[in-house]
């Protein structure tokens, strides 16, 4: 669950349902990229760790 | 009888965001393509509804201050999103009714466009998407 940060979205410090917005057709990600709302959830990487694993 | 509708205090969202105060004028067409179904021994034209192609065009005030016009729209470009208009800002009822599209893709932002003198205003339409009406 994210926290509403603008007011234009909502009252700021109130929770705001991620999921339900996401199947509403909301742009989440452009909430969070813009400051709008915060998630405590770590973002995912643009790359990821190769198995550096050698025989 | 005829009525004249003077909307001063419209509502509009964009992606979950209130944009009232920097919007200035808005159109949605709600349109559907007429598929023509003229069979032999009709006398004249006839259509059906095909698919939706609704649209959203919307004036507003630019801002590059945080929460404002631009990081609203910024990351909306070439995404879709959802937006929603009410005539007023009062509870949603049959006489407020809100519409909203659902899935619509937003083709180009104007990031700048000013004049000397003027406040920089920008205009941009959100194309497709599912088209509802709440009442309540």
């Amino acid at each position: 669950m994210a926290k509403i940060i603008s007011p234009r979205v909502g009252t700021p410090g109130d929770e705001y349902d991620e999921t339900a917005a996401a199947e509403a057709g909301i742009n989440v990600e452009a909430l969070i990229e813009h400051g709008f709302i915060s998630t405590s959830k770590p973002r995912k990487s643009a790359k990821t760790a190769e198995d550096q694993t050698q025989e | 009888m005829a009525t004249t509708t003077y909307l001063s205090n419209p509502t509009l969202t964009i992606n979950s965001v209130d944009l009232q105060d920097q919007c200035h004028s808005a159109t949605l067409t709600v349109k559907y393509d007429a598929l023509e179904s003229t069979a032999f021994g009709g006398t004249s034209r006839v259509y059906v509804a095909g698919l939706g192609d609704h649209e959203l065009t919307v004036e507003l005030y630019m801002s590059y201050a945080a929460s404002e016009t631009y990081s609203t729209l910024a990351s909306l470009v070439g995404s879709t999103t959802t937006v929603t208009m009410k005539p007023t800002s009062g509870a949603t009822s049959a006489t407020n009714p809100s519409f909203t599209l659902t899935g619509t893709y937003l083709e180009a932002l104007p990031v700048v466009d000013a004049k000397l003198g003027e406040l920089s205003s920008i205009s941009i339409t959100f194309k497709g998407g599912t088209y509802s009406v709440a009442t309540s």
